[in-house]
């Protein structure tokens, strides 16, 4: 689906995470960012989403401006209202709340 | 005279066949899956769009627009490596598939891919699959296979039961299968501890069933544990073939003996088991041409969509689910795969 | 009984794994009057085929083959103590084995298991077979057939090497090369010179017995 260039790194996660089928996937993750269908996998409008969001890109130059690795994932399960594993386990290590 | 298609044989050779081949060969692949798997045939309409999509113009074929599905990997972030020869580590293996390849997912993989081998290195792969899980935002997995076959004698503690079987010891045979399921289970929940403590997202239990029904049955005891025991970790289950080789045939789970089970079966009890996705399988037939191969598989798989309720995600690697059995895979008929495999077969991911 | 209904009695105690009943059949073509090669190949080995068939549908599985192996080589034992040997030509020797590198060795398992159930004798030398390791073997048992398996496109190399090491020893015509595993393919067994590819093991079977006819 694109990963970080679209949504499908999104939509792979909610397959993971709420066993959810491909068309509920896409939903669930388009609703929570408030795009279309259409827009969850055009790779322009997403790019532009991503960076506004700090949610990771496929191209992250420049790359003091882009959100990108764990950074980006904290932002990815504010966002889609989920737990991510290594978030969870990178904030534990951290001493973060 | 009378207008052919390109199309390729199941080991990737090049073929041409009439309108009247390629619809006997479709009919003929469907009708061998009906009958293998008891499952219900494709209607007028999917076999027609089966026949255009093997027939359409391009070397290239892409799915609808809005049609577009995510993807899994099986010793993805390995292959740079190992099938390309570039030596490039693992974690950055996995950054050129989320950066360059716009992969979904990958998973970290030892290219020696099985949990018997990994165990003694667990840590150490942990480490790998920590540092990568810093610099990516996708998904990844750890992947490797149950492979029972490497816990009987010489490299495991268990008797080979390929070679009771023909000298008759059934009993023993069974015994060390049975034997195997516990020495890989506790291999297997054992990593995938190790993985959840660096925060994997997914675990990958590759080919499963590859060593027969034992090897199955494994998979789905440590999906059991690991989804009890680690529930942060979410795993994925594919399978080995299109049914579940009987090298035992009286191992249950669920009360279902698992031996001869087909994907739509196969499903049912990766979601007892908790797992998050399922990987089907379809084997090619090297011998028999790709619409014949295509047919069979989308009957099976849409066999399996129908009833799974959780993701199906089908393998689309090298000589599995109509894609040849060669090294390099000519895009022609694999994305005529991908397409027939997502647009009729329904499947979730790839 | 009729000779239909011994050959068919026969067929069922096989595929039904059960000696009683093969027994029965034996009884029953003797006072019939039904030639007991008949009854071999038309009765006993005809269930052995559905069987093969079954395996390779998933309906039925390896420790039920074997039980009905068992009751074929009771059969068989019978039958052979009642004729004079001489009339049964030999069945050959098979040599198999899964290429040096490779420890995939179930496939190559059930494809010996079942060659074996066909009266014919097998020489299992097992995994990471180095190719000179079959030449031995088939010098050794003066065998008809060699039988490699590799599951890895980076080991079926090897299955190259052995019908050179044939070609070297002058070996090429005494003896038939039959090849397999995942991604071995019809058109691998032409490049490299071997005498045919074996989807799975009924495939196996039916190019060995068909090759004993012809001798």
């Amino acid at each position: 689906m694109g990963g970080a260039r679209t949504a499908g790194d999104m939509v792979m996660r909610l397959q993971l995470d709420k066993k959810m089928k491909i068309n509920e996937a896409k939903a669930y993750v388009a609703e929570k960012l408030g795009v279309t269908l259409e827009e969850l996998v055009d790779v322009v409008t997403m790019s532009e989403l991503r960076e506004d969001l700090g949610i990771g890109l496929a191209h992250v130059e420049p790359c003091a401006e882009a959100n990108m690795g764990m950074e980006a994932k904290f932002k990815i399960a504010e966002i889609l209202d989920i737990k991510i594993n290594s978030v969870e386990k990178f904030k534990k290590r951290a001493g973060i709340k | 005279m009378e207008k052919k298609y390109f199309t390729r044989m199941g080991d990737g050779s090049m073929v041409y066949m009439t309108e009247e081949e390629i619809k006997a060969d479709i009919q003929l692949g469907m009708e061998d899956a009906i009958l293998r798997g008891k499952v219900d045939p494709l209607t007028e309409e999917e076999t027609q769009k089966l026949y255009d999509i093997v027939t359409m113009s391009g070397i290239i074929v892409g799915v609808e627009p809005g049609m577009q599905v995510v993807s899994s990997n099986d010793s993805g972030s390995d292959k740079i490596s190992t099938k390309c020869g570039i030596p490039v580590t693992r974690d950055v293996n996995a950054m050129i598939h989320e950066r360059v390849l716009g992969a979904d997912s990958v998973d970290i993989g030892n290219s020696d891919y099985n949990y018997k081998t990994v165990k003694g290195i667990a840590k150490r792969e942990a480490t790998i699959l920590k540092q990568a899980l810093r610099n990516t935002t996708m998904p990844l997995f750890y992947g490797a296979m149950p492979n029972l076959g490497f816990y009987t004698k010489p490299d495991g503690p268990v008797e080979n039961w390929a070679v009771l079987l023909p000298e008759g010891r059934i009993k023993e045979a069974l015994q060390a299968q049975e034997d195997a399921v516990v020495h890989a289970v506790n291999d297997i929940t054992y990593v995938a501890k190790q993985m959840a403590d660096v925060g994997a997202d997914g675990f990958q239990l590759d080919t499963s069933g590859a060593a027969g029904d034992a090897d199955f049955l494994a998979a789905l005891l440590a999906c059991e544990k690991i989804t009890k025991n680690n529930p942060e970790l979410k795993v994925e289950i594919g399978a080995a073939g299109e049914f579940v080789l009987g090298m035992h045939g009286k191992l249950k789970y669920d009360d279902q003996i698992i031996a001869g089970l087909y994907p739509h079966k196969q499903v049912k009890l990766v979601e007892k088991a908790g797992a998050s996705i399922f990987g089907a399988v379809v084997n090619t037939n090297c011998n028999m041409s790709f619409p014949w191969n295509i047919a069979r598989v989308i009957t099976f798989i849409k066999a399996c969509t129908d009833v799974a309720q959780i993701p199906v995600h089908a393998n689309a690697g090298m000589g599995v689910n109509g894609i040849p059995m060669c090294e390099n895979l000519p895009s022609d008929v694999s994305s005529r795969a991908d397409k027939a495999l997502i647009e009729i077969g329904k499947v979730d991911g790839l | 009984m009729s000779k239909e209904k011994v050959l068919e009695t026969a067929k069922t105690a096989i595929i039904e794994a059960d000696e009683d009943m093969a027994m029965e059949a034996l009884h029953a073509a003797e006072a019939e009057g039904v030639e007991l090669f008949e009854l071999l190949s038309d009765g006993y080995s005809a269930g052995m085929k559905v069987l093969g068939d079954q395996f390779g549908m998933g309906e039925i599985f390896l420790p039920e083959l074997i039980f009905a192996t068992e009751v074929m080589k009771m059969a068989t034992a019978e039958i052979e103590s009642r004729l004079d040997m001489s009339e049964i030509k030999a069945k050959g020797t098979l040599v198999i084995g899964t290429v040096e590198g490779d420890v995939h060795d179930i496939g190559k398992g059930i494809v010996a298991s079942l060659v074996k159930t066909n009266g014919v004798d097998v020489i299992d030398l097992g995994r990471e077979v180095p190719a000179q390791n079959f030449i031995d073997a088939v010098k050794e048992h003066k065998a008809e057939f060699l039988g490699s398996s590799a599951l890895l496109t980076t080991t079926m190399t090897v299955q190259k090497e052995i019908e050179q090491l044939l070609e070297d020893e002058g070996m090429k015509d005494s003896v038939q090369t039959m090849i397999g595993g995942a991604p071995v393919t019809q058109r691998w067994a032409d490049r490299i010179g071997a005498d045919k590819y074996c989807e799975d093991a009924s495939d196996t079977v039916n190019f060995i017995m068909d090759w004993i006819e012809k001798l």
